[in-house]
């Protein structure tokens, strides 16, 4: 762009068409391209892009050097050039860091172009002139710290009505060379290939191709890997990685037998067994949902309001059932993406693929009222759950500029925008509350249960007016009470094109961007796609992102698998791909991962299997280094349980989890806004995944242990030790409750302390106190007994104490 | 210099250590600016040319921050700003009375008697201007810099530089909050997040740390737990050698425990005497009028006082709404009345106890409002960026100082113009700290509270 804009001003590329000076009403030049790469083309988003700086140069005749008279020289060299010079040439110049608005105010040609924004001048040079509307502060305001003076204006208005008189490019402001368009030989902007097998000194440890990479790098660094865990600390890894749980102490006994007579058997069977596990998916789900910034209310709409997502909790359904189905990940994309414009064999599979759409409509929306960027604020969440939960690239900031690191531009926002623009998102009523959002459709459902509202069902909170605070009848819904609704989204009616939003306004609005897809992306195979005028292209974009060469998809799932089950990924930042995130610590591993994870029809499964079963996976966690980095992978990680599996593990041992599926949600008949509601929640022995996620009112049994608020989507949970979390291990009401339920069920198992402390230690710990744990339980009950008025509170204390220790909260 | 996470935890006793340290520290800090702690959890910044910056070594005015934070956008010109009218055509400008107060003078409407007061202790900004008339945008962008994005809250990045003065406390506490965004510690090391007390809408009175106390074990069954806890952490840890999180979980535990018996003290107002109680009006504030909440105004003053005094950083007090748009002299009046006198004793009681030096109080919103025309009957007024009012007190700041002007009508800043990231800088700087060369590497780039433009100081209004 740059470049080209570059050499326009030397007048070495002729303008092609002088189309209409009307930024608005660009022509589109062709539907939809994908430049496949070609170095000898070193800027990107080509057709586009030039055909944006052609129009642009919409070449008034006015502005021109030929007849520049002494009179008006000097006009300019005294009354303008020094006013372009302290106020404007900062950012309008060849000299600035970052160009504004793509204009530049230093030469004759780069006047003539105009900007982002369109030409300066009008075709008469009227006041109305964009440059004069600009100083005036009635559009652009510019410049934007201060208005020019009076005098200034009038001296610049005066210069307009002589025609913008500027002295031509024989006598220009010195140019500097331009920085070159950032590279995008960026190795994540290229496809993945399928590397060769590592350079290895002859070792017995690896055990297939992760291993080698492993190894290959450690060799480079004169280490080696860390021996094998034992087999209690594997089979309580594997449990809690794979389905969140933590196993039973029988399981562990039985495993630690069948690991010494055969360890990679012992180790298959075990994985095999957990992968079939119907809590692979609430485990593997519940990652997802993260990505998916997955909550069951708006959050604050930025004036306190906050509406309940009532059928939500379907898209969180679908997702467990995804990932237990191993539904391959590109079908699982395609469905959450356009799964509205799939075929479908069966209402259920249509209704299941209309619920996979809610991906798009979980958006946290700020209020409608006198935002005019409504609209656009969910178009950015939808870009950017795209972009970043999908490719790990943030696109958002070209909402506003070009990007500053990524080579993404503001037009290639805007392109990506058209589709979503062209999309009808359905978040349901907002809980009649016009001013937070106005309400949409849903999708009916079809063959989902009707679930009527139980018998006596009444909201508990009034609906009122927002402003005055007076009850309001509440609305009659236009379904019949418990008609399956889904959040998502369908193709609005009439589909269009988006125009570039300057400075993300949609009070300045510059030419229309043809729907497309960042250009940057360097495909192996080159294919374009176009996208039928009636369609938002959904479909296309969803597509385009499964394809099997695409250099971002896979590799992006491929380090998120992997740092759920290290702890940390190939690429440290999980969201950031681009040239501002971090290079892969082991980037032909990274390759070899994404190539084969697709290679295996994208699934999740066969990754993680392959995974788990390596050498690297089963290390110990304990290391010889001094300044231990996890990133070597000569160890394995020591990981917290996360606020998920805390709980879950507690529920577990105190015996009191109940591991049937949540039947919807405990908001499903409640359309309402939540912040008036006071606590919704409600105590629960199901899995964490079930609980209801509201923003701004997490499940308070979670909230402590860096729960994110969800209202963007997660790149990967905080593990930050802080001093709350020892308040809620304290005192928190669910803890003490599990520890109740504990002691009571490990009282009623026996009478004999010895008994009961070795029960405690197994249901927690999955083994046996050693001889010093156990003096040191019985001196505790002990000394407890003088400050506790009972034997009951005394175990509960011991079960707590259990409970809250690290060895129970960490796993090796 | 640069620590990593590890030395500080090694070389520190207690969950607040590693800040402990960086406070000790801080001659070097200052010497060696910025991103002094590498938190090896998040990128590692490599040495980049913003680290050698030779930045002045202001030396700081004040050591904590009480803001009060009015959201949803008070009206300048019926409260600080007295734009009478001028000229014979009807113009926007004040429509309450105003008087002028104290030795300065200065200007202050009718509608708050109490604070008006203390004018000769205000440092009074009616220049200030930001850059949109959107709430949630306005909102973010005053306490982070930033309007789109989720980033470090001021309150985080003063806690991030400076550290807690109280081991026994959170460094950063955020009092009737709206959302979690405006007292994130977004990529700083969360410790530096605020702790919030109270969330809007709560009572207040009931308000506290979550988790903060339960009755199922006396206090001393609960230490012997967590003796017993420890003990167990111990032997776990004596297995696991060189593993920094498992022993920085038995510091924080003990921190914890330590704020069990701190923190409840401070947010029981049991031991005030009535008549401070009255003064502050804690409680008293009438059931909610039109857009302005019951806050329990007087309440958070007074928790403000005690968290300064136990040497809590950064000490946010929320107060909303002021955006009063349909019945603007009603609803107005109603948020004067709930602030004013809660604010008047807590100028007094930190003056009293010789905290007001070192204590910079900040009255503020997100933005201003354009001004009513007297002779129009309409009660209904809108959000104005261009030109709003802040007051600072305190803090090594001019008192009984007006800086700043708007024009005429009252909705543009003329003179003295001082934008949300130049108001950071200057609460940055009068806290010691290099406005502009604070920084944390994250995600490729050294990040800032005075984003990419930098902010400048408002040096004028130092003493």
């Amino acid at each position: 762009m740059i470049r080209l804009a570059e050499s326009v001003a030397d007048n070495t590329l002729k303008p092609i068409c002088n189309a209409t000076t009307d930024a608005g009403t660009m022509k589109p030049l062709s539907r939809l391209s994908i430049p496949s790469w070609n170095p000898a083309v070193p800027f990107r988003f080509v057709s586009i892009i030039a055909f944006c700086c052609l129009l642009l140069d919409a070449t008034p005749q006015a502005i021109s050097n030929d007849k520049l008279s002494t009179e008006d020289l000097a006009f300019f060299e005294t009354k303008i050039r020094p006013v372009l010079a302290e106020h404007c040439y900062s950012c309008h110049s060849s000299d600035a860091d970052e160009l504004g608005g793509k204009l530049k105010l230093d030469s004759l040609d780069a006047i003539r172009q105009g900007g982002q924004s369109g030409p300066l001048f009008d075709d008469d040079h009227s006041p109305s002139s964009l440059l004069l509307k600009a100083i005036r502060y009635e559009d652009l305001q510019m410049p934007p710290d201060e208005p020019l003076s009076e005098t200034i204006v009038k001296d610049f208005t005066d210069w307009v009505q002589r025609g913008a008189p500027y002295p031509g490019n024989d006598h220009p402001k010195p140019t500097t060379v331009i920085k070159p368009t950032p590279q995008s030989n960026h190795w994540a902007f290229r496809s993945p290939q399928r590397p060769g097998s590592p350079n290895l000194h002859a070792s017995p440890w690896p055990s297939g191709n992760i291993d080698g990479f492993v190894l290959a790098q450690l060799q480079k660094r004169g280490r080696s890997p860390s021996p094998v865990a034992d087999s209690r600390s594997l089979i309580r890894r594997l449990s809690i990685d794979l389905i969140g749980l933590p196993p039973n102490y029988q399981d562990v006994l039985r495993f630690e037998q069948q690991h010494k007579q055969n360890p990679d058997h012992a180790m298959e069977q075990l994985v095999d067994r957990l992968l079939a596990s119907p809590y692979f998916g609430q485990r593997w789900g519940r990652h997802w949902l993260d990505v998916a910034r997955y909550a069951e209310s708006n959050g604050n709409d930025g004036l306190g309001r906050n509406s309940t997502f009532p059928h939500a909790w379907r898209y969180r359904d679908y997702v467990i059932d995804a990932f237990n189905r191993d539904l391959p990940y590109d079908e699982f994309l395609i469905e959450q993406i356009a799964g509205d414009l799939l075929p479908a064999e069966s209402d259920a599979d249509r209704d299941r693929k209309l619920v996979a759409t809610g991906f798009l409509a979980l958006t946290a929306k700020p209020a409608n009222a006198m935002n005019k960027n409504f609209a656009m604020d969910i178009v950015a969440d939808q870009i950017d759950v795209v972009t970043r939960g999908v490719m790990g690239l943030s696109v958002a900031c070209a909402r506003c500029h070009d990007h500053k690191f990524d080579p993404i531009s503001i037009d290639e926002y805007y392109a990506l925008a058209g589709i979503f623009t062209s999309t009808q998102t359905m978040w349901g009523t907002g809980a009649h509350e016009k001013l937070t959002a106005p309400p949409t459709d849903l999708h009916v459902l079809k063959a989902a249960a009707k679930v009527p509202p139980p018998e006596g069902f009444a909201e508990t909170v009034l609906v009122r007016e927002s402003n005055t605070g007076k009850p309001k009848p509440v609305p009659k819904s236009k379904w019949p009470l418990g008609t399956p609704l889904a959040m998502g989204v369908r193709d609005k009616a009439a589909t269009a094109d988006c125009k570039i939003h300057v400075k993300g306004d949609v009070g300045k609005l510059g030419a229309v961007v043809p729907r497309g897809f960042p250009a940057v992306l360097q495909f192996a195979t080159s294919s374009d796609v176009s996208i039928d005028e009636k369609q938002s292209g959904r479909l296309q974009l969803a597509h385009w992102l499964t394809r099997r060469d695409h250099p971002l998809t896979s590799r992006v799932m491929a380090n998120r698998v992997w740092h759920h089950l290290f702890g940390q990924g190939l690429v440290q930042t999980n969201d950031e791909f681009g040239q501002t995130g971090q290079t892969p610590t082991h980037p032909a591993l990274l390759d070899y991962l994404a190539t084969r994870f697709v290679e295996r029809g994208w699934s999740i499964k066969q990754l993680v299997r392959e995974i788990v079963l390596s050498r690297t996976y089963q290390q110990s966690c304990q290391t010889s280094m001094t300044e231990p980095d996890p990133s070597l992978l000569s160890f394995h990680r020591r990981r917290r349980l996360d606020a998920e599996s805390l709980r879950d593990a507690m529920l577990t041992a105190s015996g009191d989890l109940d591991l049937t599926q949540a039947d919807g949600s405990i908001i499903r008949h409640r359309d309402i806004l939540m912040n008036l509601a006071g606590n919704l929640h409600q105590p629960s022995h199901r899995r964490s995944v079930f609980l209801c996620y509201l923003r701004q009112s997490p499940p308070p049994e979670l909230s402590a242990f860096n729960l994110p608020d969800f209202s963007t989507s997660v790149a990967k949970r905080e593990t930050q030790t802080l001093p709350d979390q020892a308040l809620y291990l304290y005192n928190n009401p669910f803890v003490i409750q599990q520890s109740q339920s504990f002691a009571k069920s490990v009282l009623s198992q026996t009478t004999d302390s010895t008994a009961r402390i070795k029960l405690i230690w197994q249901r927690s710990y999955q083994r046996n106190p050693t001889s010093d744990e156990l003096a040191g339980a019985q001196s505790f009950l002990q000394t407890s007994q003088s400050e506790l008025e009972t034997s009951e509170l005394v175990w509960q204390s011991l079960c707590q104490a259990v409970l809250i220790s690290n060895e129970f909260r960490y796993i090796d | 210099m640069r620590f990593s996470r590890r030395q500080l935890l090694q070389s520190t006793s207690c969950g607040f250590g590693s800040l402990a340290l960086q406070a000790l520290c801080r001659q070097q800090v200052l010497a060696n600016q910025p991103a002094l702690i590498s938190d090896t959890a998040s990128a590692a910044p490599p040495a980049t040319k913003s680290q050698a910056s030779q930045g002045s070594h202001p030396s700081a005015t004040a050591k904590r921050v009480i803001f009060l934070c009015m959201s949803g956008g008070p009206a300048q010109l019926d409260t600080f700003d007295y734009k009478p009218q001028t000229g014979n055509k009807p113009h926007p400008g004040s429509v309450v009375n105003f008087a002028q107060h104290g030795e300065s003078g200065m200007w202050v409407s009718d509608l708050l008697p109490e604070t008006a007061k203390h004018v000769d202790k205000l440092c009074m900004l009616h220049g200030m201007h930001a850059d949109t008339g959107i709430h949630a945008q306005s909102f973010l962008q005053l306490h982070t810099g930033e309007r789109l994005r989720v980033r470090p809250s001021l309150g985080s990045w003063i806690s991030y530089g400076l550290g807690s003065e109280n081991e026994n406390l959170p460094g950063f506490i955020s009092l009737n909050t709206s959302k979690t965004s405006v007292y994130s510690s977004a990529f700083l090391p969360s410790i530096h997040n605020g702790t919030p007390i109270g969330v809007n809408g709560e009572d207040m009175s009931a308000a506290t740390l979550a988790n903060i106390a339960s009755d199922h074990l006396p206090l001393a069954a609960k230490r012997q737990q967590l003796d017993f806890v420890q003990q167990l952490n111990r032997g776990h840890r004596t297995q696991r050698p060189i593993d920094d999180n498992l022993e920085s979980v038995i510091q924080s535990m003990e921190l914890g425990f330590r704020m069990q018996t701190s923190a409840p003290g401070l947010l029981d107002l049991s031991d005030e005497t009535q008549a401070t109680l009255d003064r502050y009006r804690v409680g008293q504030q009438a059931k909610s009028v039109g857009t302005c909440k019951d806050s329990d105004f007087g309440r958070q003053c007074l928790l403000a006082r005690r968290f300064a005094e136990a040497g809590v950083r950064f000490i946010e007090l929320n107060h909303g709404s002021w955006d009063q748009h349909k019945n603007h002299r009603r609803d107005l009046a109603a948020n004067c009345a709930a602030t004013d006198a809660p604010i008047a004793a807590l100028l007094d009681d930190l003056q009293q106890r010789g905290l007001l030096e070192e204590t910079l109080v900040i009255w503020g919103g997100e933005f201003g409002r354009p001004g009513l025309t007297p002779e129009n009957k309409k009660n209904e007024t809108g959000h104005n960026p261009a030109g709003f009012t802040f007051w600072f007190a305190g803090g090594g700041m001019k008192s009984g100082y007006v800086h700043g002007k708007t024009n005429t009508t009252g909705n543009k800043a003329v003179e003295g113009r001082v934008h949300f990231r130049d108001l950071h800088a200057t609460i940055l700087h009068a806290m010691g700290l290099p406005a502009n060369e604070l920084s944390y590497w994250y995600q490729g780039r050294d990040h800032r509270l005075t984003g990419p433009q930098g902010g400048k100081v408002a040096h004028e209004l130092f003493a």
